[in-house]
């Protein structure tokens, strides 16, 4: 097997040749076919997002590596019309183990911009599903991107790599899922516009609030902001600013971003809330700066208060977090690369094996009919019995051999481990 | 063999106790895999231990301390396997199993002795005062580790400090403090009707006059005053543990109160 994988990154190319190579879904079946028809490939996979471009190949020369990485950058070449000088430049290129090794990294996010961020693993599988479509993957590529899709499942449940969020708006949902468990059915409340509150906003619809309130100066701008969420499982509603604190007590969730110079919301305000409630808990998300929430009101019993800077120092603890995890799920890919290189190393010894006991059964069994007149006497059972001696005695004869085929094979693996 | 599968029952609740850190602690889920299902053997090994012990005495009460004990630890355990499935959370496994384990430890390895002396309380009546109040206990004491846990997350959340994953949301923990309250409810005042009931027959007025019996009185009060204050006020966090505090401050004063008491010493000395 000849694996090569040829790519560029956010880590090694800009935004500028990433763009270039960027492979629309819909044409990647069409990509992958393209890829396969180049001489030499075996099996291909090629992996599209919108932080990396990768070619996964299975080639049939072992020895012409160059010849292997000309052929490829033709394909870049040809198929996105970039000249392979713009190109090399940015492009990093892994082979055998140290591919297997990158594939599983990368899979398993640890190679990702947001390390542990969950959307590479669908995007891998999307690859691939793709190029068994269109037939670019069969044998050996299957089995290992079968193996990376386990290797990242491995990494994601013994690791904590995935479980905290990096960003703000979703920092912000964590936390309302913290507060109020499930987000079905809740109310959020958006005072003011900005682009940060929206989205966040977003998140939480997405977690299930269903009553979207907007809440803005202007009122023609509310009902604006309240019509770009409303959807089949979003009831929504421009409230005028007048009427702010009396419809406030409605919300579980409050996103403020407005760019008033005084608090709109102080303690004495968070109190009367809370008293309307029946001291159901509240929690406000203040994005504004300067902020619009009193920092004050988070010492009333029920109502939390974070502002911009309260989810930034969350979302910096939770990157430092991953950081951690991310040692972790380094090491289980670097035994599940040294597990995956051992299988396959066995199974390179296997058709020799094979081999080796075809041809002494059939010495075995060529001997036993030239004996068969001299046996014609025999029972039925002793001629069972001759049977199981000579059976017994090829095998024992085979044994020291086939360990000692066993034992090379793993010794060329860790003889080229030590070397490299 | 009821001592044998008590002791089974123990060991189980020994190895939940210790799967469940890592279970709620650090989030592993395969520890959870082993928590649940040991915690289901163990009450399983144990109910057929206490079954098979009432059934060996000829008799449907709890006479000792360790026995009631023992089926204190039972029916806690039933009911963290109620919340777990319920809102499908091991957190509060971390507090309760241990005491589970505990609660079976003495009764498995130094079974009491005492019996008593009163026939007529052989009954199913005096087995089933005996569990509705031990139910009721289970459930204040439940519900206190809830607000507890409550009160944890929410003081993390105030100080802006890395909210600790293994706790549940706040939300969760409230629903589960209030819906136990509301559980021991019924439990508790069932239990002190038949105790009631029977007392009534066997000892005559004299009974109402016991301190634990009135102490007993008081807890029920206290436990309806305060399920009124946490449903009607919303009460939750500090005020809310500190009434939940209280109100259990009562049972084990009731709890005790079997030392002072004369209606309740039925066992031989």
């Amino acid at each position: 097997m000849n694996l090569v994988l040829l790519g560029i990154n956010h880590n090694t190319a800009p935004i500028e040749v990433r763009e270039r190579l960027a492979i629309p879904a819909a044409r990647l079946a069409d990509a992958t076919r393209t890829l396969l028809h180049q001489p030499g490939i075996r099996e291909g996979l090629i992996l599209s997002t919108c932080n990396r471009v990768e070619i996964v190949t299975l080639q049939d020369e072992p020895s012409a590596t160059e010849n292997n990485k000309a052929d490829l950058l033709r394909f870049f070449h040809e198929y996105f019309a970039v000249p392979p000088h713009t190109l090399q430049p940015h492009l990093y290129e892994f082979r055998e183990r140290e591919a297997v090794r990158h594939l599983f990294r990368v899979a398993s996010s640890l190679d990702s911009m947001v390390v542990g961020e969950p959307q590479i693993l669908g995007q891998v599988k999307e690859s691939y599903t793709i190029a068994r479509e269109v037939g670019a993957v069969s044998s050996q590529l299957d089995t290992l991107l079968q193996r990376a899709f386990t290797v990242a499942k491995k990494v994601r449940s013994e690791t904590q790599i995935g479980s905290s969020s990096v960003s703000i708006a979703s920092v912000a949902v964590d936390l309302a899922r913290n507060i109020f468990g499930s987000l079905q059915g809740k109310t959020v409340l958006l005072v003011g516009a900005g682009k940060m509150s929206e989205l966040a906003a977003r998140h939480l619809i997405q977690q299930g609030a269903a009553n979207i309130l907007v809440a803005n100066r202007t009122q023609s701008r509310a009902e604006k902001i309240a019509a770009q969420f409303s959807g089949p499982t979003v009831n929504t509603e421009a409230i005028p600013f007048d009427d702010l604190y009396a419809q406030a007590p409605r919300a579980d969730i409050i996103i403020t971003s407005t760019g008033a110079p005084q608090k709109i919301f102080g303690r004495s305000h968070g109190q009367h809330f809370l008293q309307r409630r029946r001291n159901r808990p509240m929690f406000f998300i203040d994005i504004a700066v300067p902020r619009d929430v009193d920092p004050g009101m988070n010492e009333v019993e029920g109502c939390f208060v974070y502002d911009i800077d309260d989810l930034q120092q969350v979302a910096a603890a939770n990157l430092a977090d991953r950081s951690r995890e991310a040692a972790a799920a380094e090491t289980i890919v670097s035994n599940e690369v040294e597990r995956y290189q051992q299988r396959l190393q066995s199974r390179d010894a296997v058709p020799a094996i094979l081999a080796l006991q075809q041809n002494a059964e059939a010495i075995r069994e060529a001997e036993l009919t030239r004996a068969a007149k001299r046996l014609a006497a025999l029972t039925p059972e002793q001629r069972e019995a001759v049977d199981a001696l000579t059976r017994s005695l090829t095998a024992k004869l085979l044994h020291p051999q086939l360990v000692a085929l066993r034992r090379s094979t793993e010794g060329s693996e860790s003889n080229t481990k030590k070397q490299e | 063999m009821s001592l044998l599968w008590l002791r089974v029952a123990v060991f189980l609740y020994g190895i939940a106790a210790l799967a469940v850190l890592p279970a709620a602690l650090y989030d592993r889920p395969r520890w959870r895999h082993i928590a649940i299902p040991a915690t289901t053997a163990a009450l399983l090994f144990h109910f057929v231990s206490l079954a098979e012990m009432l059934n060996a005495a000829h008799h449907s009460l709890l006479v000792d301390t360790h026995e009631t004990q023992a089926l204190l630890g039972l029916i806690l355990a039933a009911a963290f396997l109620l919340v777990y499935w319920r809102y499908k959370t091991v957190s509060l496994g971390v507090f309760i199993l241990p005491i589970c384990f505990l609660l079976g430890l003495v009764p498995a390895f130094r079974p009491g002795q005492e019996t008593t002396p009163f026939p007529q309380f052989h009954t199913g009546w005096i087995f089933l005062h005996i569990a509705l109040l031990l139910a009721a206990y289970a459930a204040l004491f439940l519900s206190l580790v809830a607000s507890l846990l409550y009160l944890i997350q929410e003081r993390r959340l105030k100080q802006k400090a890395p909210t600790l994953t293994w706790l549940p949301p706040l939300e969760t923990t409230d629903q589960i403090a209030l819906k136990t309250l509301l559980f021991g409810l019924p439990c508790m005042t069932a239990g002190l009707l038949i105790g009631s009931l029977i007392a009534q027959q066997t000892i005559g007025p004299s009974y109402f006059l016991d301190p634990k019996v009135l102490l007993s009185f008081a807890m029920w009060l206290a436990y309806i005053g305060m399920i009124y204050i946490r449903r009607h006020s919303g009460l939750r966090g500090r005020r809310a543990v500190y009434l939940s505090s209280f109100v259990f401050l009562v049972v084990l004063a009731v709890w005790a109160a079997n030392q002072f008491s004369v209606v309740h010493r039925f066992t031989t000395p």
